[in-house]
């Protein structure tokens, strides 16, 4: 079906590429002046838009091609689909959000000029080479990466190198940030699909909060100089508290689930009753 | 005799047989004068189609459809997290292109030239206080708010399937973030600037097989001084602005031709 109207649209557009030459066949005779240089083609032979598109060929002519066919598909799928939530995909940037976050980021850039006022920054001592301070620390958004760095004691001492480790402490911490940012990444490859809310996939959600828990547990291990624990204690914390966070949150979110997806479908089917 | 050509493109004769309103004729005129220098009929079609794509008549949003407006309009503040960073990224540019007037990078003298230039602006410059406090706050606010965004975006599975990419971009782009902080955090080169930089140099020394090269390249050299404070200065005040800058465009560009992602 698509196929064949594939063909008649092509068809009609070479029909109508045809006439719009025959009609500008008349203009093209030659003039009887027979001035000018001869360098520059005459306005006449100046294509018009729909003329340029027809004309196109090869790689440039398949693109269109092409993007028509997927045009038709996604409208035909469109109409045949019976999934209820993927009808719509997204709310338009304009107007809808940019009105809304024009209010709101105006309120907040008053929030950050308040701050300003009255959180002023401090200027420490200047640097000085000779003596190093009790406390070195990054700014705050750094604190993870800087915890990370003080894994040394996850890192295996191999038996076949004699007790050796295999990378120093400090190479393991540094290749931990690109580990930890390496599985952000590789995140929506791993969930598809259409569930949008926490409760549809406790299983990441929970993912998600133990990994913010982490965040926060090994924030506190990078000042733990700073940190009223034990630091064998806050150690073992960093590792366990994210997985009992996770732990919560999936057995929350799934005895949430039934009751909630029960609404949730309701609503979608009263609305749009599956065919 | 007239040398003018009477043709076709005579544009004047058919401007006079057309009858036009004096509005008509100026509009007509100005634009057959500039279309003859700068061909804008060529460029028309583009202007056509942007007036169409920034004016576009969009579906009923997924939330008006199915009232879901009370299910979650209280999450809509973390819906302008994104725009809220980008906010505090022009505040942090503004302030800090002023900063920019009176700041030195220079380690000469004790204490070094850069810090006696913010002890300048924090005690003798008219504002220079405000302005610090300003560039400082609102680049905190940055990336707390593109964190939260970072998070928001994970929990309500707006990275899901047309939007991978924007989330990969949006990792190099928090990334970026934070070494915008770190390089700026070393510029006023204090002892927390100072051993900050240290624990740099040692991170940057620490990564396998490039890390002489990375230690040179970033700090300019193994030991901290002028040169590390003149890459800092440069990093922070020319290179990342123009890539991050660039990037944002990319990110926001993406959102805007994808839409923003609701949950159902």
């Amino acid at each position: 079906m698509t196929d064949n109207e594939q063909t008649d649209n092509t068809g009609e557009a070479q029909a109508d590429g045809g006439s719009d030459s025959a009609e500008s066949g008349p203009r093209q005779d030659p003039r009887p002046d027979g001035g000018g240089t001869g360098i520059v083609p005459p306005d006449d032979e100046t294509p018009t838009w729909s003329e340029r598109k027809q004309r196109t060929q090869g790689l440039s002519r398949l693109t269109y091609e092409y993007f028509e066919r997927a045009r038709s598909e996604d409208q035909d799928l469109r109409q045949e689909s019976s999934y209820v939530e993927r009808d719509v995909l997204a709310f338009p940037t304009w107007p809808h959000e940019m009105i809304r976050n024009l209010s709101l980021t105006s309120f907040f850039v008053g929030m950050i000029i308040f701050l300003a006022a009255t959180l002023p920054p401090h200027l420490g001592p200047p640097a000085d080479p000779s003596s190093t301070p009790a406390v070195i620390l990054p700014d705050w958004y750094l604190y993870w990466s800087f915890g990370l760095l003080k894994l040394g004691p996850l890192n295996p001492e191999l038996a076949i190198l004699g007790g050796e480790k295999l990378l120093a402490d400090r190479t393991y911490g540094v290749m931990a940030n690109v580990v930890i940012v390496g599985i952000i990444a590789i995140v929506p490859f791993l969930n598809k699909g259409s569930a949008r809310r926490p409760v549809e996939q406790p299983f990441w959600a929970a993912f998600g909060m133990a990994g913010l828990a982490f965040a926060w547990t090994i924030s506190a291990l990078s000042i733990k100089n700073l940190v009223p624990i034990d630091a064998h204690l806050l150690f073992d914390l960093t590792f366990l508290l994210p997985v009992v966070v996770g732990t919560i949150t999936y057995a929350v979110l799934k005895s949430m689930r039934e009751g909630y997806m029960f609404d949730l479908n309701r609503r979608y089917y009263r609305l749009r009753p599956p065919k | 005799m007239s040398i003018e050509r009477k043709d076709d493109y005579d544009h004047g004769e058919w401007m006079r047989e057309k009858n036009l309103t004096p509005v008509e004729t100026t509009f007509l005129t100005a634009l057959i004068w500039m279309d003859k220098r700068f061909r804008i009929v060529d460029y028309l079609e583009i202007l056509e189609t942007l007036y169409y794509r920034v004016n576009l008549q969009m579906p009923k949003s997924h939330t008006e459809q199915y009232n879901l407006d009370n299910k979650f309009w209280y999450w809509y503040p973390l819906y302008a997290l994104g725009s809220f960073s980008t906010i505090a990224y022009v505040v942090a540019a503004v302030s800090g292109a002023l900063l920019g007037f009176y700041y030195a990078p220079a380690t000469t003298g004790d204490p070094s030239s850069a810090y006696n230039q913010l002890a300048f602006i924090m005690t003798d410059l008219n504002f220079g206080f405000m302005l610090r406090s300003l560039h400082r706050w609102s680049a905190q606010v940055m990336v707390a708010a593109v964190f939260l965004h970072m998070l928001r975006v994970y929990f309500t599975g707006a990275y899901k399937e047309p939007r991978e990419l924007n989330w990969i971009i949006g990792i190099i782009l928090i990334s970026l973030t934070m070494v915008f902080g770190y390089t700026g955090y070393l510029l006023p080169w204090d002892q927390l600037a100072f051993w900050a930089g240290q624990i740099g140099v040692e991170m940057s020394l620490s990564i396998p097989l490039a890390g002489e090269w990375v230690a040179q390249l970033v700090f300019g050299g193994f030991s901290l001084g002028q040169a590390t404070l003149q890459r800092m200065y440069i990093l922070h005040v020319f290179f990342l602005p123009f890539v991050v800058t660039t990037i944002i465009g990319v990110h926001i560009a993406i959102v805007w031709i994808q839409g923003i992602a609701e949950p159902h």
